[in-house]
């Protein structure tokens, strides 16, 4: 078949959503199929270039190419997976979230500072509504995101999970003396709560940083907190490691700390389990608690510095335990059957 | 519904404020959450107690804030100084309009040319809805060659008062079925709220009228006194006839011009008769009214608005003189006495022999209108705006989409020959339509 990936991304930025399309394309060719993925460049300010966006993947035609049928589109993030397609199915990474249950939600929300932010967020929704049930067939990245899509839009999906990258590479050492916790510096990631819940730990404990910050703004404000709470020592910031790097780092740890805001599905959590590492998340955090099972493969804290400082002041403490937490997750990953093989037949 | 409420508030004088809050808001916030914008420098204390007042900068307002309402409804009338921030912050952000002017070109004229020194931005507004004609008497006025008047009939500026709207809301169906242009998005007729007075208060004030020794008898003029409220064509009126003496008139409210009716005043030989009162604290508007005799309510040219006055008179079950046009003449016949506009002297005059002669029956005629009060139970004015808003809500979509129809449009011209872009057109605006496809589903859509 002739697939066509179509997402939509912000230049220069790139994260968990962006790794999961290249997978995607990777595993549709190694099942045999002619695969490609088209990348919409997305800018989402002022409210108004939103619009524009929408209509300009509403009139491009992937119905062909040189004569030649495009067997099915595949639709992964907001607006590109509007552009219609008669063989179109959507995997719905997430919708829109500013829109949405990011409304305002203050260290992730835009469009309500907007004078025309309510009327853009009305037509982004309307849209959505109108439109993904062109689709023959209607999935979503994890349980989250289609429990966000029937709330919203009214729409039903069901969930789809995929493995991370490189899934048979991660292993598992012996703990060392930190936590870990990769991912953008960004606001919805919460680095800063992180860094908060540190200065109220009562055990020594370390966190190592791993990631990019979206802009040199967000991680100044990190390092200003770092200052402030005097914790200097208590914190390496690694910036953008290899994968190589990263699983390393992920096989040494005591633990990694995961409390994103409303996270849609996130690849840490089920990368920690890879490397039979307990996950501390917090209970807003989204989609690491379908699988986090508290006290059983990890510890979910309340979003408070108190709450995650007792956590990780647990595991911390207790390591026979945190390796017994680590070895469930990897075997409730196990129990999941999550594959690319399953992915690709489903969509297809 | 959480609202944000754009109005003037009290202690301003204005009849939106002194009059339609006051009535409105207490029962507006039992049944939604309220927020109370002003870029007033004060609010009285009792408007404090209805809601939560939060001031904002028209130039720079809290957006976030804003933002997380459900609806933004905006009071907009023709007192420059208390709208002018009001119609920036609905251009700004599409809301509901409530018009209590239907003709606006005064609010603009002032707005632009007399606060902002901005007489190229009147004019374009003029030029934008009439063309070169607005444009051309725009010019005309500036120079003193068009009465206000006259600007105000030909040139009403509605549809640039509700520009962007979500919904228009006005309080008189005849002034708007007589007005040359329409708002272009959905319009709402509702009653103009008024909550009448208990019982058992009016009858007091019935027998403490009845009580009094009379005559003379007390005429009162009350509120906003602009030239169209025609108080010279009234004191003429009086000076007219013989049996003046047996009135005395109170003039209660700001004059447009005092010195104006001051020397018309004497002129007329009425310095006895009639007393200028200025603005009434709100302690004494009872005292007034509750022993009042008559009403005189005239307006012309109207601007097309309802009249909260009216509806105060009639609390009081006071009997009322009222201009045979606009909202006035559709007033019930048994319970106002109407003045024909091209008649007015003599007209009041009749008016006033007759009082003379039965004043009983201009007593039943107040109680008559004190009895349709029913109809402008702020209930359901709630009722009623509660369910447009929620119909409005719905096409909030449709601005984003029509403002990125304009830009194509803007932009196509700008680059690809007229006879190569009709396809692209087409199919843009097919697909606008299928992303935004307008659903309201109002009955008054």
């Amino acid at each position: 078949m002739k697939v066509l990936v179509v997402t939509s991304g912000v230049p220069f930025i790139r994260g968990g959503a962006e790794i999961l399309a290249d997978n995607l394309c990777q595993a549709l060719s190694a099942a045999g199929h002619a695969a490609e993925l088209i990348s919409i460049p997305f800018k989402h300010y002022p409210p108004s270039r939103i619009p524009d966006h929408i209509l300009a993947c509403r009139l491009l035609d992937l119905t062909e190419t040189c004569g030649v049928r495009i067997d099915r589109v595949i639709g992964l993030k907001f607006p590109a997976y509007l552009i219609p397609h008669p063989n179109k199915v959507i995997w719905l990474l997430h919708q829109h979230r500013t829109a949405y249950e990011l409304w305002n939600q203050p260290i992730a929300e835009d469009l309500i500072h907007y004078p025309d932010g309510p009327a853009v967020r009305e037509a982004i929704r309307q849209a959505d509504r109108e439109l993904i049930p062109e689709a023959k067939a209607v999935y979503a990245q994890c349980q989250n995101v289609a429990n966000r899509l029937r709330r919203y839009s009214g729409i039903d999906a069901e969930p789809l999970y995929s493995p991370p990258a490189h899934v048979g590479l991660f292993y598992n050492r012996t703990a060392g003396d930190y936590f870990f916790f990769p991912s953008r510096v960004t606001g919805v990631k919460r680095q800063s709560l992180v860094i908060e819940a540190l200065a109220r730990c009562r055990e020594r404990t370390l966190v190592r940083f791993a990631g990019e910050p979206d802009s040199p703004r967000e991680l100044a404000a990190c390092v200003e907190a770092i200052r402030q709470l005097k914790v200097e020592d208590r914190v390496e910031w690694l910036g953008l490691v290899s994968e190589e790097r990263k699983r390393d780092l992920y096989a040494n740890c005591l633990g990694v700390i995961f409390p994103p805001v409303d996270e849609d599905y996130g690849y840490v959590t089920l990368e920690a389990m890879l490397s039979s590492k307990p996950v501390i998340t917090c209970s807003d955090s989204g989609g690491p608690l379908e699988f986090v099972v508290d006290g059983q493969t990890g510890l979910v804290a309340d979003s408070t510095p108190e709450s995650l400082a007792r956590a990780m002041d647990a595991l911390w403490a207790g390591r026979r335990g945190a390796a017994a937490m680590g070895e469930a997750g990897w075997a409730r990953y196990a129990d999941l059957k999550i594959s690319w093989e399953h992915v690709v037949e489903t969509l297809l | 519904m959480k609202i944000n409420w754009f109005s003037p508030l009290p202690p301003a004088r204005s009849g939106i404020a002194q009059n339609f809050a006051i009535q409105l808001l207490p029962t507006l916030a039992r049944h939604h959450e309220i927020v109370l914008w002003t870029d007033q420098d004060q609010t009285a204390p009792e408007v404090q107690s209805m809601a939560r007042v939060v001031h904002y900068a028209p130039a720079d307002p809290p957006w976030r804030e804003i933002n997380n309402g459900t609806i933004s409804i905006y009071h907009l009338g023709n007192q420059a100084d208390l709208h002018g921030g009001i119609w920036q912050m609905s251009l700004r952000q599409p809301g509901i309009v409530v018009l209590h002017d239907l003709r606006m070109h005064d609010f603009f004229f002032m707005f632009w040319v007399h606060y902002r020194k901005d007489r190229d931005s009147y004019l374009a507004a003029l030029e934008r809805w009439y063309g070169g004609e607005g444009r051309r008497a725009g010019e005309a006025f500036c120079r003193g060659g068009i009465s206000p008047e006259s600007m105000a009939q030909e040139f009403p500026l509605t549809r640039e008062a509700t520009r962007g709207a979500l919904g228009v809301v006005t309080h008189s169906n005849p002034a708007l079925a007589g007005l040359k242009e329409t708002p272009e998005c959905p319009v709402t007729v509702l009653e103009h709220p008024f909550a009448a007075a208990e019982e058992s208060r009016y009858r007091q004030w019935l027998a403490a009228r009845s009580a009094a020794p009379r005559p003379p008898y007390r005429l009162v003029v009350f509120g906003y006194l602009s030239r169209n409220r025609r108080l010279e064509v009234v004191l003429e009126a009086l000076a007219g006839i013989p049996a003046r003496q047996q009135f005395r008139l109170d003039v209660c409210g700001q004059l447009w011009d005092e010195g104006h009716i001051r020397a018309q005043i004497e002129r007329l030989g009425l310095g006895s008769l009639v007393k200028l009162l200025g603005f009434l604290p709100e302690s004494l508007v009872e005292q007034k009214l509750s022993t009042a005799d008559l009403a005189i309510n005239l307006r012309y040219p109207s601007m097309g608005e309802a009249s909260g006055s009216q509806l105060q008179f009639w609390n009081y079950g006071l009997p009322t003189l009222v201009t045979r046009t606009g909202w006035y003449a559709s007033l019930p016949e048994d319970a106002v006495a109407f003045v024909r506009p091209d008649n007015e002297i003599e007209d009041i005059q009749s008016h006033l022999r007759v009082f003379l002669a039965d004043p009983g029956a201009f007593r039943a005629m107040g109680e008559r209108g004190r009895q349709s009060l029913e109809n402008n139970d702020p209930e359901k004015y709630v009722d009623a705006m509660t369910q447009f808003a929620a119909m409005a809500l719905r096409r909030s979509p449709l601005v984003p989409a029509l403002a990125l129809a304009g830009r194509i449009g803007n932009d196509l011209s700008a680059w690809l020959h007229p006879a190569a872009s009709a396809y692209l057109l087409d199919r843009a605006s097919q697909e606008i339509v299928t992303i935004w496809p307008g659903k309201t589903g109002g009955q008054d859509e």
